[in-house]
């Protein structure tokens, strides 16, 4: 083979790998190079190999990553829980409305994240009219309230990202042969066990592209614990962003930007290994 | 078969894009390489004064001038012919300071002319060599115009690089149906308003008030002092007393209803719809605070900037953004134009606060020994 047909697939990767370097390796370079820094911001941050900034990071924000563990965790699961029964609406009884509900479900993503978390706070407001609804149901306490509760923070999470639930599983349920839904019927199995033992099973990579999307993002979030939470709601964001902006502790912030980085890296793999399908180990395309 | 070869002949050739990779990001570290923070170590500049043209880029709080059609700006650029860029985007002075603090460090400005941000910030920013001097001489109209009581505070005795936009105090802002009993910063910790009550994240603002209420004096309060006051915050967080910490939103906060009082500023009448809204001087003292015109190191155009602040001084511009944004301005004359005009602002204590009505106020101020103090702090506010 000659050298420029070798070369090819590398001239093809070449935009990507471009992409990477600039947007992904020289950043996680630097900030690697800060967390390594020791000083102050009036002496200077002398890079000294500081090593300790790892667990100097992690001292008293323990409280602050099991909490956003506990939010994160929740809003997947409920997000969960709210998009597979949507997404199966729309692939499979919607009709003719079904680009119209795909629409719908996109559609918030014209307005500002910000905006509609703020929006929220209008919503959820103590005097508004969801709340009172609510304390006549002895949902909440009458002197009760839903702004500025962990409940707040973890429906902004949950709403938030639910899109990003509902779309892989949409793309997932859409492909799937009825056919075998039919066989499975066919062989005598109920709805019920045909779901569970067909349409579950082969739905899996939907589910966890759909967990992935929302569970990463929502633990790194801060917007929707700073909008919609009170005091005692803080997530590991707000701390990496209280440590940068508010007390210029660089190294920490990095540090402990490197470490939450590392501890989803980890909690990622291992729910793949376990939970995961082909899908992400790259033997999907083999099924065909 | 032929997938398999070409894979093992690639093999050399992937190492070589890791290693061409590696040596691009060390190659690009090296450009921005060196050390962070420590201040910027080239020497004092002072403002170059000049011809009062071209762009000028105003970075400040909201709602601090009438940016609209007929407002102070248009005004400005009509007269001079300056085309101003007017960004309001001070929400915080240390977030503020945070983003922009590795531009500064480069001595660049991020192509901003003028900042806005209060005393202590003003100070700080100065100790690191991010700013520059300004020539008393440049200014005529500012220094015939600035209030006595203005002229020499003690984080700038000679105001060699600041410049007072406007002046503010920190008190109660009650919910006077709610809560008509709120008068003191001690009435926050009250069970009855579990909550209900929201204070402001700025550590110089939120906890010398909360010392003159347990009657400490935060001009002559210890580390100790800011750490037990720090601490009974903290108590009041965690027990649900305090519903968040905000920076200028707590005025949201209150026009929806959902709190009865905050710590908050003393002009932001404007920015609350709840006609029930009323701030209240502390019984035993209120926070007294300018927000400051500076000009950082790297600024384009500093002769526009001066031009700006020269032009802001003439009593009757001064005036016009009294009656906009109800804080205190550092500008004499104010007061005699306003009564002419026949406005309530020109009796209003907020606006023209008299000794006596801030007899027991402090100046913000730093801690001794900020760094644990601001841990502290953060910790209660991250908690």
């Amino acid at each position: 083979m000659s050298l420029r047909q070798r070369l090819v697939p590398y001239g093809l990767l070449g935009p990507g790998l471009l992409w990477l370097v600039v947007f992904f390796v020289v950043p996680m370079y630097f900030m690697g190079e800060l967390a390594l820094r020791s000083g102050s911001l009036t002496s200077g941050y002398t890079f000294d190999w500081a090593w300790s900034n790892f667990p100097d990071s992690l001292s008293g924000h323990t409280e602050q990553i099991g909490r956003s563990f506990l939010f994160a965790g929740t809003a997947t699961i409920l997000a969960l829980l709210i998009a597979y029964p949507l997404a199966y609406a729309i692939a499979f009884r919607a009709g003719r409305y079904r680009s119209l509900l795909l629409f719908a479900v996109i559609a918030p993503f014209f307005t500002t994240y910000l905006i509609r978390t703020i929006a929220w706070k209008t919503i959820l407001s103590d005097s508004s009219p969801l709340v009172s609804v609510l304390q006549t149901l002895a949902l909440v306490p009458p002197d009760g309230r839903v702004l500025a509760t962990s409940g707040a923070v973890i429906a902004g999470l949950t709403y938030n990202f639910l899109p990003f639930m509902v779309l892989p599983l949409y793309a997932n349920l859409e492909r799937l042969d009825l056919r075998l839904v039919e066989a499975a019927k066919d062989l005598y199995s109920s709805s019920r066990q045909a779901f569970v033992r067909v349409t579950l099973p082969l739905t899996m990579p939907g589910i966890v592209a759909g967990v992935l999307l929302t569970f990463i993002p929502a633990f790194g979030d801060y917007i929707n614990a700073q909008i919609l939470g009170g005091t005692q709601q803080a997530m590991v964001g707000n701390v990496i962003q209280s440590l940068y902006l508010n007390q210029r502790n660089y190294p920490e912030a990095a540090a402990l930007s490197f470490l939450m980085m590392a501890l989803i890296l980890v909690v990622v793999s291992v729910y793949i290994r376990f939970a995961g399908t082909g899908a992400f180990m790259g033997s999907e395309g083999e099924e065909d | 078969m032929r997938d398999q070869g070409s894979r093992k002949d690639a093999r050399p050739l992937a190492v070589a894009v890791a290693v061409a990779i590696v040596a691009l990001a060390l190659g690009l570290s090296a450009c921005g390489g060196g050390t962070v923070g420590g201040g910027n170590d080239e020497e004092v500049t002072t403002a170059k004064a000049g011809d009062v043209a071209g762009a000028l880029t105003i970075s400040t709080w909201p709602g601090y001038v009438d940016p609209g059609k007929n407002g102070t700006v248009a005004e400005f650029e009509k007269k001079t012919g300056v085309k101003v860029d007017y960004i309001e985007d001070v929400n915080e002075n240390e977030a503020f300071f945070g983003k922009l603090q590795p531009q500064l460090e480069q001595g660049q400005s991020g192509g901003r002319s003028i900042f806005v941000v209060t005393d202590w910030m003003a100070k700080q920013m100065y100790d690191l060599g991010y700013l520059q001097e300004i020539d008393h001489n440049d200014l005529p109209t500012v220094f015939e115009n600035l209030l006595p009581t203005l002229q020499s505070p003690s984080f700038d005795p000679e105001r060699k690089f600041s410049v007072p936009w406007q002046s503010g105090m920190g008190g109660i802002w009650v919910d006077t149906a709610k809560a008509p009993g709120i008068r003191s910063v001690n009435d926050l910790f009250d069970p009855k308003y579990k909550g209900k009550v929201t204070m402001l994240g700025e550590l110089r603002e939120t906890v010398p008030l909360v010392m003159l209420a347990e009657g400490v004096d935060p001009v002559e309060a210890t580390n100790e002092d800011w750490l037990n006051a720090v601490d009974r915050i903290g108590k009041a967080a965690e027990s649900g007393q305090i519903r968040r910490f905000t920076g200028n939103d707590y005025t949201e906060d209150l026009t929806a209803g959902n709190i009865v009082a905050a710590i908050g500023w003393s002009g932001d009448a404007s920015l609350i719809e709840n006609p029930n809204a009323e701030w209240r001087m502390p019984t035993q003292g209120c926070s007294l605070w300018s927000d400051n015109m500076v000009i950082p190191v790297g600024a384009p155009n500093t002769a526009a900037a001066l031009g700006w602040m020269d032009f802001a001084y003439q009593p009757e511009v001064a005036v016009d953004v009294t009656e906009y944004v109800e804080y205190i301005s550092p500008v004499e004359g104010v007061q005699d134009i306003l009564r002419e005009r026949g406005s309530e602002l020109a009796e209003s204590e907020l606006t023209f606060p008299s000794a006596e009505f801030t007899r027991n106020c402090t100046d913000q101020d730093s801690p001794p020994d900020l760094e644990p103090v601001n841990e502290a702090w953060q910790a209660v506010i991250t908690g």
